[in-house]
C-alpha cells in the first residue's frame, strides 16, 4: 500500500476506544478495565456544562479524545455554521486532538436542524459541492479530518456513481481521511443487495483512519443503524477482513440505544483490541 | 451548487418539513423516476419527527403525562411543525415549548399549569446544562451563577418533587429557585423562603453578617447557620474563611 493518509499526518494507531455517553459520565472516567481513547460527539460538549465538562475534563487526563461530530452538515445546502465551526476548533484544541470526524452527509436544511444523517445523492454535483466545504473545515480547525460513510435506507434521487467512487471522489478530491464504519457497510450492504467485501475492496483504504464498529436492528423489510445491540458476528467478520487490508486502525465500539453497562461496551472494545492484535502491520 | 442538486435539497426540505403521505407523493412527483421504495424513504421522515419527540418527552416528562396522551401528541404534531430545531444542541430545541404550550392552553382546553410546568422542566435541563462554571474559590458571599428564579401560580416545586404523583399542583403564587450543586452538578430547586431571599441579598448586595445583624436583630449564629446551610445547598457560594 502507498504511504498512508495516517502516515502522511503522523496518526499512530490508537487501538479500540467507546464513546463517551451520558450514563457513563461518572464511571467511565474512574474504570480501571483496559481502553485506549474515548470519543466525544461534540454537539454534547459545545454548549452543555456541568457533569458533562467535568467528565470530560477527567477522560482528557486518561486518554486521547476524538470528537466525532453529527451536526456540521458538510453536505447541507446551508453554509457552515460559524458558531458551530468555532466550537468545535475550541473543542479539538481543548483535548488537544490528533483528527476529529464527521459524516458525508446533510443534516440541516433552510436553517433547521434535522439531527439526522441524511444521504446525499451519489452524484458529480454532490461531490463538487461537498469537496470545498470539507477543505474549508480542514483550513478552520487546522487538523486532519475524516469522513465517515453513512448508512442510508433509499438512494437518493439524481445519483449517477457507484456508492464506493463517491466516497472516493470526495475524499480523494478534497484529501482528508475516511472514518469506515463497518456496520453501516454490512447494513447498507444487505438493504441495498451488493457485496460487502467487494465494496471494502474498492475504496481508498489507504485513507482509512478509524473504523467504527455497532450494533443494528433487523425489521422485516430493512436493516436499521440503531447502535443499539452488540456486534454480530458477520460484522466482526467484515472487520477482520478490513483489517488484513488496512493493518491495525483506531476503533470504536458506537452504542447509543438501548446501553447496558459499561463493562458489556468494554469488552467489545476488549474484542476489538484482540482483533486488532492480529491484524498485519501496515 | 448545481441546480439539480439545489432542487434535490428543496425537495427534501419540503418533505421533512411535514412528513406524510401528501409530502411524499409530493416529493416523488419532484423526482420521475425515483424507484426508492416509499417505506424506505419515509424512515428519514419518521426519524426527523422522532428526535423532536424524544427531545420533548426527555425533557418534559411531567408536562407530558399532566395533559395525557392524546393532547401530548397533538402539542408535538404542532409544535415540530414550527420547525424548532435552530441549534445543532438537540435539546436546544425544548426551549420554546413553554412558551407554545402558553399560547395554545385555552385554545386546547389544557390544565392552565401545564405551561409553567413546562417552562420549570425546561428550566430544570436549562440550569442542569448550563455553560457556567462555579466561580470557585470566591471572595465574598456569592450567588450560584447557574441560579434561575420562576414565579408561578402553582405550587410547583412540590408537585415535582413528588414527579407529578398528585393531580395537579396545589394553587396559590410561589417564586421558585432552582439552581445547579457546584459538586453534585444536579439541579436543586425550592420555593423561595424568606431566609433562602436573606441570603440572596446578601449576596447580591454584598451585604456582611453583622451588616444584617445590624439591620435586623437577627441573632448572630442563627444568620450563619442560615448562610452555611444554603452554601451547603449550592445556593450560594462561600469564601475560604466562611465568612459572608
Amino acid at each position: 500500500m502507498a504511504v498512508t493518509y495516517a502516515q502522511r499526518h503522523g496518526l499512530k494507531p490508537l487501538g479500540a476506544g467507546i464513546g463517551l455517553r451520558r450514563s457513563f459520565y461518572g464511571e467511565l472516567p474512574r474504570t480501571e478495565r483496559a481502553l485506549d481513547w474515548v470519543e466525544i460527539i461534540p454537539e454534547n460538549f459545545l454548549t452543555l456544562g456541568g457533569r458533562s465538562q467535568r467528565a470530560l475534563a477527567a477522560c482528557k487526563e486518561r486518554w486521547p479524545v476524538l470528537p466525532h461530530g453529527v451536526g456540521l452538515n458538510i453536505g447541507g445546502p446551508d453554509e457552515l455554521d460559524d458558531a458551530y465551526v468555532q466550537g468545535l476548533t475550541a473543542l479539538v484544541e481543548r483535548v488537544d486532538a490528533p483528527f476529529f470526524s464527521d459524516h458525508l452527509c446533510y443534516s440541516r436544511l433552510d436553517g433547521v436542524y434535522l439531527h439526522d444523517l441524511l444521504p446525499l445523492p451519489f452524484s458529480e454535483a454532490a461531490v463538487e459541492h461537498v469537496v470545498p466545504r470539507v477543505r474549508e473545515v480542514m483550513d478552520r480547525v487546522g487538523r486532519p479530518f475524516l469522513l465517515e460513510n453513512p448508512s442510508y435506507y433509499a438512494r437518493m434521487p439524481g445519483g449517477t456513481l457507484q456508492e464506493a467512487d463517491f466516497l472516493r471522489h470526495v475524499v480523494e478530491q478534497a484529501d482528508c481521511g475516511l472514518l469506515l464504519d463497518v456496520n453501516n457497510v454490512y447494513v447498507n450492504a444487505l438493504n441495498h443487495g451488493y457485496d460487502a467485501r467487494a465494496f471494502i475492496d474498492a475504496l481508498p483504504l489507504e485513507r482509512v483512519v478509524q473504523l467504527h464498529l455497532a450494533g443494528h436492528t433487523r425489521y422485516p423489510d430493512v436493516i436499521v443503524d440503531t447502535h443499539g445491540a452488540r456486534v454480530c458476528d458477520d460484522v466482526w467478520s467484515l472487520y477482520r477482513y478490513v483489517l488484513a487490508r488496512t493493518g491495525p486502525v483506531a476503533t470504536l465500539i458506537e452504542w447509543d440505544q438501548d446501553i447496558p453497562s459499561l463493562d458489556a461496551v468494554l469488552d467489545e472494545a476488549d474484542a476489538a483490541r484482540t482483533a486488532l492484535r492480529e491484524a498485519p502491520g501496515r | 451548487m448545481k441546480p439539480s442538486l439545489r432542487a434535490f435539497f428543496d425537495s427534501m426540505g419540503a418533505y421533512l418539513a411535514r412528513p406524510g403521505t401528501t409530502s411524499l407523493d409530493a416529493l416523488y412527483a419532484r423526482h420521475p423516476g425515483w424507484d426508492a421504495p416509499r417505506e424506505r424513504v419515509s424512515l428519514y421522515g419518521d426519524f426527523v419527527l422522532g428526535h423532536v419527540r424524544g427531545a420533548l418527552e426527555k425533557v418534559f416528562p411531567l408536562t407530558r403525562d399532566a395533559v395525557g396522551p392524546e393532547a401530548w401528541g397533538a402539542l408535538v404534531r404542532d409544535f415540530t411543525s414550527t420547525r424548532p430545531a435552530r441549534h445543532h444542541e438537540l435539546n436546544h430545541l425544548c426551549e420554546g415549548f413553554p412558551a407554545f404550550l402558553g399560547d395554545v392552553t385555552a385554545s386546547r382546553g389544557l390544565a392552565p399549569f401545564a405551561a409553567p410546568l413546562a417552562r420549570f422542566e425546561w428550566t430544570d435541563f436549562a440550569v442542569y446544562a448550563a455553560e457556567d462554571a462555579s466561580p470557585t474559590p470566591v471572595e465574598r458571599l456569592t450567588a450560584n451563577p447557574t441560579l434561575a428564579v420562576l414565579e408561578h401560580d402553582f405550587h410547583l416545586c412540590a408537585y415535582v418533587r413528588a414527579r407529578g404523583a398528585a393531580a395537579a399542583p396545589a394553587p396559590g403564587a410561589e417564586l421558585a429557585l432552582l439552581w445547579r450543586h457546584p459538586v453534585q452538578l444536579k439541579t436543586y430547586f425550592m420555593a423561595a423562603t424568606p431566609q433562602a431571599l436573606l441570603v440572596l441579598k446578601m449576596a447580591v448586595e454584598g451585604l456582611s453578617l453583622s451588616d444584617v445583624v445590624s439591620a435586623t436583630g437577627m441573632p448572630h449564629a442563627e444568620l450563619r447557620a442560615t448562610v452555611t446551610r444554603h452554601a451547603r445547598e449550592g445556593l450560594v457560594f462561600l469564601p475560604a474563611d466562611g465568612e459572608g
